[in-house]
């Protein structure tokens, strides 16, 4: 029946509204602070993992090392290189590898369109662009099967390359000069954030298949060797099943960890994720403790406003309001209250979210801003808000209520 | 009908106590107009609002209607308050936020009645107390007479079988005064049992009966 009178409670509610705007005011506030900062703590963390996504995702990268013991009577400080040949080793003894490619790098003196520069000049198998996150810019392509199959002298450039070779004319389709040597160019990498890596960031760097490299420059070795593991779980096995497999082939202890390098990116973005998860988790919990010390004051705000409507109350329980009436029209009025202060945080945090978004990315130089100009305001963060406001209205409208509900008709009709 | 025996009424404050009332005996037949005089501190508002169920006695019986209102839990209280009795307060006790028409509604919201019924009620009891045309007018826009005038159509908004007014006159000017005695007396010649607290003796003279309080016992 309580709610039958919520007409009469919304009109009373109305009706004393303007008393009410300054709690209205603090609860937007808190709500727009909370939201902003579990929106810029979740855009924080996602950039950093995108960043971190930058030179690949689930990437198990092998390259030559040192020997640091004795072996089977081999002296410790042997040079290890892995060669092409290890490829077809790893692939035939370890099958939970997805993906595999070689890969070697030489930095050479790279001409085109009049001006010249020095550069990384990596060869690369097929797939490295799935393994590398090498996304192509519009109009161009990565390198493919067919180029590596037939040692095409084609190249896919960084963008940075591409801007200090060609400035604003688009490259693709245009000659370069690698070390004297032509080779057309087929793509240019598409911007992209990127926070770790081994010879510079990939826009400053020139691909050409693996083949080929392998024609134009005589070495020997590869640089590095790329595993894609089938899954996250079997990262760590695969890493140690190639510690065994090369380290039978090349005799060196598989415990050497000096002796074969392993980058295990899978590992290290789980490092990564646990402690930008826990930044996430430590702003939102900055943020919830805040709003509860601004609960404890709206409500005490709310007993203040309760106080003020004793007399009210009095007159309302002298005409046959039960207690539930009057704790009905309290909570309802805290719900009220939160409401509005609630639609107008969610709203300007919204905006506000949506215009930073807005701020272009600078990919040439990744400063803080890069960072902390892509919050994120999702499903989720909305619900644990709501979920934290629900238990704060519940908070800040109950005792009141209660306080008000408990009053003596006779006192509460006498209160000045 | 209302049944008072020996109804006892004790205040404590920290260590010290005030009997206010200290066993009264009062039977007030259904449709009969009492007033209730005394000087201050004799114990009539008290006896009021005990009679009003808006607080009990420490001891005594009280039966209204042949049910007894001790024992009876705060919303059984407020049952009774709302369905039997119509309250008329010296100061009025208007809502100041709300029009004459909303304060004339509100008991009515308490008893469950359809916002239609609402409606055609509030329109008869303003037009019954000839203030029709101030409906949408605040308390604070309206005489001291026009808001008493507004608070017996409250009271009669559920019509209850009995009125209690405390000091209904006490704030207005004699004229004013006279007009809501007049209302009061038509109420009682329609049937209303009317319990009028007062210490004006020309008011009380309207009753058909006073009944005077001194030190908290009934002396006549």
């Amino acid at each position: 029946m309580a709610l039958k009178l919520l007409p009469f409670y919304l009109g009373e509610f109305k009706k004393r509204r303007r008393k009410t705007a300054l709690i209205t005011f603090a609860i937007a506030w808190g709500s727009l602070s909370i939201l902003l900062l579990m929106s810029f703590g979740r855009g924080l963390s996602t950039q950093f993992r995108v960043a971190f996504r930058g030179l690949g995702d689930n990437l198990v990268m092998l390259s030559g090392g040192q020997s640091s013991v004795v072996y089977q009577g081999l002296p410790k400080g042997r040079r290890l290189r892995l060669y092409a040949a290890d490829i077809a080793l790893l692939r035939a003894t370890i099958p939970e590898i997805e993906f595999i490619c070689a890969e070697s790098y030489n930095n050479e003196a790279i001409s085109a369109n009049g001006k010249e520069t020095n550069r990384n000049v990596h060869g690369v198998g097929p797939l490295f662009d799935l393994m590398r996150s090498q996304v192509p810019a519009a109009g161009g392509r990565f390198l493919n099967p067919d180029d590596e199959r037939h040692s095409r002298r084609v190249a896919f450039l960084g963008w940075k390359v591409a801007e200090n070779l060609f400035g604003a004319e688009p490259p693709v389709g245009r000659q370069i000069m690698i070390n004297r040597t032509p080779f057309t160019v087929v793509g240019v990498l598409k911007e992209k954030m990127q926070d770790s890596m081994y010879q510079g960031p990939d826009a400053e760097q020139v691909y050409v298949p693996f083949a080929t490299y392998a024609q134009v420059n005589s070495q020997p070795y590869v640089d590095r060797i790329h595993i894609q593991p089938r899954s996250r779980e079997v990262s760590l096995r695969v890493e140690e099943r190639a510690r065994a497999v090369l380290g039978r082939k090349y005799r060196f202890d598989s415990a050497d960890k000096y002796a074969l390098n392993a980058w295990n990116t899978i590992r290290d973005a789980e490092e990564v994720g646990k402690i930008f998860s826990g930044i996430e988790i430590f702003l939102t919990m900055i943020g919830a403790l805040t709003l509860l010390i601004a609960a404890v004051g709206v409500t005490n705000l709310m007993y203040a406003l309760a106080k003020e409507r004793t007399r009210e109350i009095g007159i309302k329980l002298a005409m046959g309001a039960r207690r539930r009436h009057i704790v009905t029209q309290f909570v309802l009025e805290t719900a009220f209250i939160f409401f509005q202060g609630i639609l107008w945080g969610v709203l300007l945090a919204f905006n506000i979210v949506s215009l930073v978004r807005t701020i272009p990315l600078n990919y040439d130089n990744f400063g803080i801003e890069s960072y902390l100009t892509r919050p994120v305001f999702s499903l989720d963060i909305l619900l644990l808000f709501l979920t934290i406001m629900g238990a704060l209205v519940f908070m800040a409208g109950i005792f009141p209520a209660v306080r008000a509900s408990r009053l003596n008709p006779v006192e509460a009709l006498r209160y000045e | 009908m209302i049944d008072c025996r020996a109804i006892k009424k004790t205040f404590h404050m920290g260590s010290a106590s005030l009997e206010a009332l200290r066993g009264v005996d009062l039977l007030v037949k259904a449709g009969e107009f009492i007033s209730i005089m005394g000087p201050s501190g004799s114990g009539k508002s008290t006896l009021m609002n005990i009679i009003g169920c808006l607080d009990t006695p420490s001891a005594g019986t009280y039966d209204l209607d042949g049910r007894a209102v001790a024992g009876m839990s705060f919303d059984q209280l407020a049952e009774v308050r709302n369905r039997k009795i119509g309250f008329v307060f010296q100061n009025f006790n208007l809502l100041p936020y709300a029009t004459a028409a909303e304060n004339i509604e509100l008991p009515m919201l308490f008893n469950g009645k359809s916002a239609r019924q609402r409606r055609r009620r509030v329109e008869e009891l303003l037009q019954q107390v000839g203030l029709l045309e101030w409906r949408q007018h605040r308390p604070s826009e309206l005489s001291g007479g026009q808001q008493q005038r507004i608070a017996i159509a409250r009271a009669l908004a559920n019509d209850p079988p009995i009125l209690l007014a405390d000091e209904p006159t006490g704030n207005l000017d004699s004229q004013s005064g006279e007009e809501i005695m007049a209302i009061f007396s038509g109420l009682w010649r329609q049937g209303h049992t009317v319990i009028m607290v007062t210490h004006d003796a020309g008011v009380a003279a309207h009753s058909q009966r006073t009944v005077s309080l001194l030190d908290g016992r009934v002396v006549t």
